[in-house]
């Protein structure tokens, strides 16, 4: 055997650490209340003023982990703003951009022996993009439903054409709750590829996320673009 | 938003027309009476009791607005609404409050005279009367769908509503289409906003609207010759200003997670929240949780049926079963059982993927290594 030699990146900064752990727990917590708040439990109360407030409370907790959610991103943009390697969208406008997310897929559908390494695995920046979107559709459905408790304050204003554009307030609720579903997936997925990335191909996905740094036996072809 | 279109001296062409007042004399009622109906009224259009002075003073000197009102493409369920108010009553109001020329269904006049004098009330008042709507514009094959005295109905309406100070869609056909308009519409029906030009139309949505809230909007423009507060979708933020959960006397049951679960259950009889039933109190404004029903008897959800949205645009299409929460597909179950088991699914297919690329990586090496030997016993030689 020959000794590999290794070579560090340092990618991620705190901030977009931090950022990607709020929003683990974030989306954990938001999901489980929205699935109670959707379907609520049973309790056998035979009185409110004797029960927990139960569902009070869960929407309370959905809320707070939504608030602590937005306000995150500024973590997000801010270490964007400071570091080279924090990158909010993947590179659409350059031509390689594509033609290195399908090298990346034909190695995951086992018609590639390997894809060449990358620090910024293409195709799951792809991924992310979409995480994005779903993300704005919750926001945008989350704070449509929320605001029109008094429809005509400035939150009402602000999100209150979400509920219009989707044709009434209860498709809001329905999309919501199906983006959640869609959420979940793709974390499934996430979750499937990075550990299959750490720990099979030893490209640092995981371990990144904590240090910050990736610790590469090969030299990927973006490497360039942290300079 | 002010609109002076009732005035006794300033119009050329305006002869002299009864106040409230002096309808009430004429009908015999004492000044007791008339101050009784304007307290009513005051407290009706949602006014404080200081605006007594104010509600007074325009019953005395305002003359009867003229009021035309119209039907479309609907069943008339607004009006036997409408002819239900206790405060006022609705023939207090039709006979002493406003001075109605034309309704289909209240008029006893048929016929061609009858749209005769629609003719000569839209001439002899232009510009000045209330024009109330109820029902939706049909615009498929140019309306003909809904027609009224031989014409289409749009232009029936595009028509009258040229001259109105004001307009007033009564119910959620007028509002938003109504039930007519469901998919795949076939009759092309609409709410009537877009056919009276560039006119604020007050909305005021429901299936059919509360009877006092119907009162209460056609009152306040005819008493104070101006449009109620209007929300960004024309409703009076005064009927429409919140969700029916947020005033419905059942919310406490549904904080505490205390819910009905069947029709029929321990927990329907209990009254508890219907919020499982489908119940749309959370997605609709009205004010069915505060005002309720028939002189505050009652609304649907204080008599166990859950609230089904009526006055929401759209709630004829509004994605679920009206006593479900989340939309069934066919035969399929609900999202959160599709969505766990394509949970479930992926998470065998990320194993089987993760078996399989096991096996690449095995391959991978051994060619690696294989190339390695090939290159160290070249090197050899
Ligand atoms: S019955 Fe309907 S409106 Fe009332 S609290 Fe329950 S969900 Fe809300
Ligand atoms: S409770 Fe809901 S469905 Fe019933 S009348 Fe009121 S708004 Fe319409």
């Amino acid at each position: 055997m020959k000794a590999v030699q290794r070579k560090m990146f340092y990618l991620f900064s705190p901030f977009l650490r931090i950022f990607h752990w709020i929003m683990v727990d974030a989306i954990i917590v938001m999901f489980v209340t929205g699935i109670l708040i959707a379907k609520p439990p049973e309790i056998n109360a035979l009185e409110p003023a004797q029960s927990m407030l139960l569902v009070n409370i869960i929407r309370q907790i959905h809320f707070l982990a939504a608030f602590g959610f937005c306000a995150s991103f500024v973590f997000r943009v801010y270490g964007f703003i400071i570091n080279k390697g924090d990158r909010l969208f993947p590179r659409f406008w350059e031509g390689h951009f594509y033609s290195e997310t399908v090298d990346v897929a034909l190695h995951y559908m086992f018609l590639r022996k390997a894809h060449k390494s990358y620090l910024r695995n293409p195709l799951a920046r792809m991924s992310y993009f979409g995480l994005y979107v779903l993300v704005l559709i919750e926001v945008l459905t989350g704070f449509a439903m929320y605001n029109m408790s008094e429809p005509n304050a400035i939150g009402g204003l602000m999100f209150g054409w979400v509920n219009t554009v989707l044709g009434g307030e209860m498709m809001t609720h329905i999309v919501h709750h199906f983006t959640a579903w869609a959420i979940v997936l793709f974390a499934s997925g996430h979750l499937y590829m990075v550990t299959r990335a750490e720990f099979m191909e030893g490209e640092s996905e995981v371990s990144s996320m904590f240090s910050g740094s990736k610790i590469l036996a090969h030299d990927p072809l973006d490497a360039k673009e942290l300079e | 938003m002010f609109i002076s279109f009732v005035t006794i001296k300033g119009g050329k062409n305006v002869e002299k027309r009864e106040t409230m007042w002096e309808a009430y004399l004429r009908r015999g009622f004492s000044r007791r009476t008339f101050l009784k109906g304007c307290v009513a009224l005051t407290s009706l259009m949602g006014l404080s009791t200081d605006m007594l002075d104010k509600v007074v003073e325009a019953a005395e000197t305002k003359p009867l607005p003229v009021v035309i009102w119209m039907h479309g493409h609907e069943c008339t369920g607004c009006d036997e609404s409408f002819i239900r108010s206790a405060s006022p009553l609705a023939s207090d109001l039709v006979l002493t409050n406003i001075a109605l020329e034309y309704d289909h269904l209240l008029s006893a006049a048929c016929g061609e005279p009858f749209e005769q004098h629609l003719e000569e009330t839209v001439k002899k008042y232009y510009g000045q009367y209330i024009l109330a709507v109820e029902g939706a514009v049909s615009t498929t094959n140019n309306g003909t769908y809904c027609m009224s005295g031989g014409k289409p109905f749009v232009d029936n309406l595009q028509h009258v509503a040229k001259g109105a100070a004001a307009i007033i869609a009564y119910g959620s056909c007028a509002a938003y289409g109504g039930i007519q308009a469901a998919k795949p519409n076939p009759t092309g029906s609409a709410g009537i906003s877009h056919y009276v030009g560039t006119k604020q139309v007050i909305n005021v949505p429901g299936c059919p609207p509360i009877p006092e809230v119907m009162t209460g909007v056609v009152m306040h423009v005819a008493l104070f010759g101006k449009l109620p507060t209007l929300d960004s979708d024309g409703r009076p933020r005064q009927f429409y200003g919140n969700r029916i959960h947020d005033t419905c006397y059942r919310r406490p049951f549904f904080d505490a997670g205390m819910f009905a679960d069947h029709f029929d259950d321990a927990g329907a009889k209990a009254g508890w929240c219907l919020y499982k039933l489908g119940c749309r109190g959370p997605e609709t404004y009205n004010s069915c949780g505060n005002l309720r029903w028939w002189q505050g008897m009652s609304y649907p959800i204080q008599s166990g049926a859950p609230c089904i949205g009526c006055a929401n645009a759209n709630f004829w299409d509004s994605g679920a079963c009206f006593s479900e929460r989340l939309p069934k597909y066919g035969p399929l179950p609900d999202v959160d059982i599709i969505g766990a088991g394509l949970a479930a699914a992926s998470v065998v297919g990320v194993a089987a993927h993760g078996a399989l690329s096991v096996v690449q990586r095995h391959e991978r090496d051994k060619a690696e290594a294989k190339e390695n030997e090939g290159k160290e016993q070249v090197a050899g030689k």
